[in-house]
C-alpha cells in the first residue's frame, strides 16, 4: 500500500489539526521533485495492492502535476489496484475530475463535511452546498466509487440537519460515506464549546447511515475501501511526502512535516519501533473499531480469558479462530477491559 | 547559670500566628542571620509549608539579654494537641497567642486548660495588631471572660511586623519562673520528643530536671531497663545543631546514643545516671492514642511489603501512628493504620505516599466500637466488616467526645441543628460578648466524617471547634454494607446509627454511582443492612467509547491513549468485573 501526502491547502479549516498549510503551493514543484526522490529510494513491492493521495487538498494539484508523479509510479500500479484521491468540492472542477481519472485513479473522496451553508461556515471550509453537489454529479460521470466525508456532533448540529444531509448524500448515489464526530484537537481553532456531546444522538446518526450504507469500521460505511481496511488490518505501507507516516513490519517512519524540511531532506524519517506488546494492542484496538478483526492466537493468556467474557455476553464473536466485535461503538473500552 | 534560664511553649489556635512569632524571637535574638530568614522556619516538613500549618512542634534555644531561652512552637490543630501537651511538661511558661481580629477561639480554651493543669505562667499575647480589622479591647475581654486569665498585663504584637516583640521578650525573662531542680542530684531528664536521623540514628530530645547529662557518660532509660553511652549532645536550633559538652540542669537538649531503634527512647520515658540512678522518673504522661482508624492499601497489591517498610520509617518520626496488617476481599492486604483525628489521617496518607513514592487506597475512617457479645465477651471493632453477626451482639458501646464550639451568636440557630442531627447532647450554652460557647458530648463517628467542613460551611467558616475523648456509651448502631453487582464490598461497610441508615445508605450510593464510571456492563449499587437492601442505583452500561477517526498516520498515538486508559483502569479496585475508583472508597465522607 502506497499512502502520498498533499500537504496544502487553501485555508485552513476550524477543526482541523492535520498536516497541511495555506499560502504555500509555490512549493508544489519542489516538492514533486521531494516524493519522486523519496519514492525512489523507497523499497517497493511488485505491485501496489492500493495508494491513496490524500491531504491536505489533493485537488489543488493540477494534471501536469499528476502526470509526473505517475509516470514514475505506473510501473508498480495494475488494473486491481484501488487508487483513491482525495479532492475539496470548490477547486476539483469537470476537466479535473475527468482527467484525473483518465491517469488511473478509479476512487475518489470528497471533504464535503455537511450541504448545510450555515455549518459548512461554522466549520471553516471554503466551498458551498452548490459546489458540493456538482463536484458529486461530476464525479459519477467518471467514477463508480464516490465517498464523501460527513461530520457530525457539532455544536450546531440537530437530527434534521444531519437527516437531510444524509438523504441528499444517499439521493446523490455515493457509494461510500466517511462519517467523522468532531474531535477536538488541541493545535486546531477549535474548542469543546464547537463541540456537541450528545450520546444519544451519536449513536442516532450511525444508526442512520446504517439503514443506508453498512457500517465496517466506526466511521466507515458502503463499499469497502481496501487502503482503509488495510490500517486496520495493520498492513504494511509507504507514505510518501510530508509528514506522511510509513509502517513497515514493526517500525513506523516519520518523515519531516514541514513542507521545506521535507524538501531539503525527503529521505529523513524518524523511526519508531513497535515491541511486541505494541503491535498487540494495535492489532486488538484496530480489529475491533472494524470488520477487520484480529487473530485469536495473538492473545495472552489473560486475555482470552477476558475474551471468552464477553464472547459469553455476546459483545464479541470467534469465527475461525479470528475475533470479532458486534460493536465497534465499544472498540476502545473493549481493548481496555480485555488486554 | 540556672536563674537564667527560661522555658516556654508558644500555644494558640490553629493559624493565630504562633509559628509566625517564633520567627520573630528567633530573629530578634540574632539566632539565625537575615540570610537564613524565611517565613515560619520552624515549619520544616514539606507539608506544613505547603498547607501552612506545624505538624510537629518544635524546639529552639536562644539568648537574650544574658538569658538562655528556650522557646517550643507547637501545633494548633485539635489533633495535635499531644505535641502542645508534651511540650508544656518541659515548660515553665506558656505565651497565649490570640489573634487580635479572631479572638478567643476553642483551641485557645482547650489548650489553656492544658497549660493550667501544668501549673504554667501564662503571658496572653494578642498578635496581628497591624490587621485593620484588629480589636484589641475585644479580645482582651475575651480573654478574662471565658478563660478567665488577666489580660491586664497582655503583651501586644504583630508578628508580621515586628511591633512589640522586645517587649514580649522582657516580659518572657521578667514573668516567666527559671526552673527549679538540683543540679547535684542525680541524672533526671524527661524525653519529650524523639525522631530518627539517617546519619546520627534515633535521637531525643529531653528537657534535665535534675543533674545534667555529659558527654560519655553511662546513660540508663528507665523504662526499658536499658543502658547507653552518650555519643554527642547538642542544643536545637532552626538552622544547625550545636554542639555542646553537657546539658545542664532546666536546660533542653538533643541527645545521640548511636541508637538504631527509636523505641528505645520512648517519648515519656526518662533519662537518669546508671550508676547513680535517680528514685523515680521524670512526671510521665500518657501515652498517646489513636482515636481514628482506617484501612491503608497499596493500589498495586503487589506493594504490600513497600507499606510496612514505609510505616515503619514513618513510625520512627511520628510514634503516634499504630498499625496492623489486615486483609480485605475488596482490597487484599494492607494494613488497619490508628491516627490522632481526620488531617492527621491525611497527612499520614499523603507522607506514605510522597516520601516512599507508594499510591495508596484509604478506607472511610472509623472509631473503635467496643462490642458485648452474647457469650458476655467484649471485643474492640475498629474495622467495620469485622463487627461480628447481629445474632451475637448484646450491645454495641460507641466513643463519646465533649465538644467545644465558638460560634457568633447569629448562627447558632443553624449549629444546635447540625448538631442535634450529629446526635448531639448539649451540656452547656455560655455567651461571650456576641459569641456563644457551646459543650456538647457528641458520638465519635458522627465526627470522623466530613463534621469540621460541614460545621465550617453552616457559619460561614466562622465557627471553631475542639474536642477530647470522654468514653463510651450504648449505641443503636448497625452495620450497613455496599453491594456492587451484588458482591458485598468489605472496605466499604460502615457502622452507623439504626435510625440514619437508610438516609446515608441512599445517599452514599448516590456518590458512588457519580464516581464509578459506566463500563461495559451495567452496575448495580445496593446499600443493606442484613440482607435487606435499602436502597438501589444502577451505574448504566457503555454504549460508545471509542475515537471517531484513525487513519495510518494516527496509530501509535491511539496506542498510547490506550495505554494511558489502561494505566488508569489499573489505579481502580476491580471488584468482579467492576472497576471501582479510589475515591468512592471514601465516598462515605462526602454524604451528611
Ligand atoms: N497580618 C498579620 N498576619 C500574621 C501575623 N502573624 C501571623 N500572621 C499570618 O497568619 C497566618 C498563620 O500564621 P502561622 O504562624 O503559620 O500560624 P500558627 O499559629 O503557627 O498556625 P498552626 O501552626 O497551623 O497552628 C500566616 O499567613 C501568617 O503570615 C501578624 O502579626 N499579622
Ligand atoms: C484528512 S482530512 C483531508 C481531506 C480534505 N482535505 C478535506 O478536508 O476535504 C479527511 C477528513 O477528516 C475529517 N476530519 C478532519 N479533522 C477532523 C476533526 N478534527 N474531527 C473529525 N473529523 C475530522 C474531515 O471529515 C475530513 O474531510
Ligand atoms: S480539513 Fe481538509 S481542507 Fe480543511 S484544512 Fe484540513 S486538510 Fe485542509
Ligand atoms: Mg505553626
Amino acid at each position: 500500500m502506497l499512502y502520498i501526502h498533499i500537504p496544502f491547502c487553501q485555508t485552513k479549516c476550524f477543526y482541523c489539526a492535520f498536516n497541511s498549510f495555506q499560502g504555500q503551493t509555490h512549493l508544489k514543484d519542489a516538492y514533486l521533485q521531494a516524493l519522486i526522490k523519496q519514492f525512489q529510494h523507497t523499497s517497493k513491492p511488485h505491485k501496489f495492492e492500493s495508494i491513496f493521495i490524500g491531504g491536505g487538498t489533493p485537488s489543488l494539484m493540477d494534471i501536469s502535476w499528476y502526470n509526473q508523479l505517475f509516470e514514475v509510479i505506473y510501473d508498480y500500479i495494475d488494473d486491481k489496484t484501488e487508487i483513491t484521491i482525495e479532492a475539496n468540492p470548490n477547486s476539483a472542477d469537470y476537466e479535473w475530475i475527468k482527467q484525473i481519472r483518465q491517469l488511473g485513479v478509479n476512487r475518489i473522496s470528497f471533504g464535503v463535511q455537511s450541504f448545510n451553508e450555515e455549518k459548512l461556515k461554522f466549520l471553516g471550509r471554503s466551498h458551498s452546498r452548490k459546489d458540493a453537489i456538482r463536484a458529486i454529479s461530476n464525479a459519477h460521470k467518471f467514477f463508480d466509487n464516490v465517498n464523501i466525508d460527513l461530520m457530525y456532533s457539532v455544536a450546531i448540529d440537530t437530527k434534521d440537519l444531519l437527516k437531510s444531509d444524509v438523504l441528499l448524500a444517499n439521493k446523490l448515489g455515493v457509494n461510500h460515506i466517511s462519517a467523522y464526530s468532531l474531535t477536538i484537537e488541541q493545535s486546531s481553532r477549535f474548542n469543546h464549546t464547537h463541540k456537541k456531546d450528545d450520546e444519544e444522538e451519536e449513536i442516532w446518526m450511525i444508526k442512520l447511515l446504517n439503514s443506508f450504507l453498512k457500517q465496517y469500521e466506526i466511521s466507515n460505511f458502503g463499499r469497502i475501501c481496501k487502503h482503509n481496511l488495510g490500517y486496520w488490518q495493520l498492513k504494511n505501507y509507504i507514505g510518501l511526502g510530508a509528514g506522511a507516516v510509513g509502517f513497515k513490519n514493526n517500525k513506523r517512519f516519520y518523515p519531516h512535516k514541514n513542507i521545506q524540511k521535507y524538501i531539503n531532506n525527503p529521505l529523513f524519517a524518524h523511526i519508531e519501533k513497535l515491541d511486541h506488546q505494541d503491535l498487540l494492542y494495535e492489532k486488538v484496538l484496530l480489529g475491533l473499531r472494524s470488520v477487520a478483526g484480529f487473530e485469536w492466537e495473538i492473545l495472552p493468556k489473560h486475555a482470552q480469558e477476558k475474551t471468552q467474557e464477553l464472547i459469553k455476553e455476546g459483545k464479541l464473536i470467534l469465527k475461525k479462530g479470528r475475533v470479532y466485535s458486534t460493536d465497534f461503538l465499544l472498540a476502545d473500552a473493549i481493548s481496555v477491559y480485555i488486554l | 547559670m540556672q536563674e537564667k534560664i527560661r522555658n516556654f511553649s508558644i500555644i494558640a489556635h490553629i493559624d493565630h500566628g504562633k509559628s509566625t512569632l517564633a520567627d520573630r524571637l528567633i530573629q530578634e535574638c540574632g539566632a539565625v542571620s537575615d540570610r537564613e530568614l524565611e517565613a515560619q522556619m520552624l515549619d520544616s516538613m514539606d507539608i506544613e509549608k505547603e498547607r501552612g500549618i506545624t505538624i510537629k512542634a518544635q524546639s529552639v534555644r536562644l539568648e537574650y539579654n544574658g538569658h538562655i531561652l528556650n522557646l517550643i512552637d507547637t501545633p494548633g490543630h485539635v489533633d495535635f494537641s499531644y505535641e502542645v501537651s508534651k511540650s508544656l511538661k518541659s515548660s515553665e511558661g506558656a505565651l497565649l497567642v490570640v489573634d487580635a481580629s479572631q479572638g478567643v477561639e476553642a483551641q485557645t480554651i482547650a489548650n489553656v486548660y492544658l497549660a493550667l493543669d501544668n501549673d504554667l505562667e501564662i503571658i496572653p499575647v494578642i498578635n496581628k495588631i497591624d490587621l485593620p480589622s484588629a480589636d484589641v479591647d475585644r479580645v482582651a475581654n475575651e480573654i478574662e471572660e471565658t478563660i478567665g486569665i488577666d489580660a491586664s498585663g497582655a503583651i501586644l504584637v504583630s508578628a508580621k511586623t515586628g511591633e512589640g516583640i522586645k517587649e514580649l521578650l522582657d516580659a518572657i525573662v521578667e514573668r516567666v519562673p527559671a526552673p527549679q531542680g538540683n543540679p547535684n542530684a542525680p541524672t533526671k531528664a524527661l524525653i519529650y520528643d524523639s525522631w530518627f536521623d539517617n546519619y546520627l540514628g534515633a535521637l531525643a530530645l529531653v528537657r534535665v530536671f535534675d543533674g545534667e547529662i555529659k558527654k560519655g557518660q553511662e546513660i540508663l532509660v528507665m523504662g526499658t531497663g536499658k543502658t547507653h553511652k552518650v555519643n554527642e549532645l547538642y542544643y536545637p536550633h532552626p538552622k544547625r545543631k550545636l554542639p555542646t559538652n553537657a546539658i545542664k540542669t532546666g536546660e533542653i537538649g538533643v541527645v545521640v546514643l548511636g541508637l538504631k531503634n527509636v523505641a528505645d527512647i520512648r517519648v515519656g520515658d526518662t533519662i537518669t545516671d546508671a550508676k547513680n540512678p535517680a528514685s523515680e522518673p521524670a512526671d510521665e504522661f500518657e501515652e498517646v492514642k489513636s482515636f481514628v482508624f482506617a484501612g491503608i492499601y497499596p493500589i498495586e497489591t503487589d506493594k504490600f511489603d513497600d507499606l510496612r517498610d514505609a510505616l515503619d520509617k514513618l513510625k520512627l518520626n511520628d510514634s503516634s501512628i499504630t498499625y496492623e496488617p489486615e486483609t480485605s476481599k475488596a482490597l487484599g492486604f494492607g494494613f488497619r493504620v490508628g491516627f490522632l483525628g481526620m488531617l492527621h489521617m491525611e497527612v499520614v496518607k499523603e507522607r506514605l505516599e510522597r516520601e516512599f513514592g507508594l499510591e495508596l487506597i484509604a478506607t472511610a475512617p472509623s472509631v473503635t466500637y467496643k462490642v458485648i457479645t452474647t457469650d458476655g465477651e467484649e471485643i474492640e471493632v475498629s474495622n467495620p466488616s469485622e463487627l461480628p453477626d447481629v445474632s451475637k451482639i448484646e450491645k454495641i458501646l460507641e466513643p463519646y467526645v465533649k465538644a467545644t464550639i465558638l460560634v457568633p451568636d447569629e448562627f447558632v440557630g443553624n449549629i444546635i441543628t447540625f448538631l442535634n442531627e450529629k446526635r448531639g447532647i448539649q451540656k452547656k450554652m455560655d455567651y461571650v460578648g456576641d459569641r456563644v460557647l457551646l459543650e456538647y458530648e457528641i458520638p465519635m463517628n458522627e465526627i470522623v466524617t466530613d463534621f469540621y467542613d460541614k460545621l465550617k460551611s453552616t457559619t460561614k467558616g466562622y465557627a471553631s471547634f475542639d474536642y477530647e475523648m470522654i468514653g463510651y456509651k450504648e449505641g443503636d448502631l448497625v452495620k450497613m454494607d455496599i453491594r456492587v453487582a451484588g458482591e458485598v464490598v468489605d472496605a466499604l461497610s460502615i457502622i452507623v446509627d439504626k435510625n440514619k441508615a437508610e438516609k446515608k445508605g441512599r445517599e452514599l450510593i448516590k456518590v458512588m454511582k457519580e464516581l464509578i464510571p459506566r463500563q461495559l456492563f451495567e452496575v448495580a449499587i445496593q446499600a443493606s443492612v442484613g440482607n435487606k437492601i435499602i436502597a438501589r442505583e444502577t451505574v448504566k452500561a457503555l454504549r460508545k467509547d471509542v475515537t471517531a477517526k484513525c487513519y495510518g498516520g494516527d496509530i501509535s498515538r491511539k496506542r498510547k491513549l490506550l495505554e494511558k486508559q489502561k494505566q488508569g483502569k489499573k489505579r481502580m479496585k476491580s471488584i468482579g468485573k467492576v472497576n471501582i475508583p479510589q475515591e468512592a472508597f471514601l465516598s462515605v465522607l462526602k454524604i451528611d
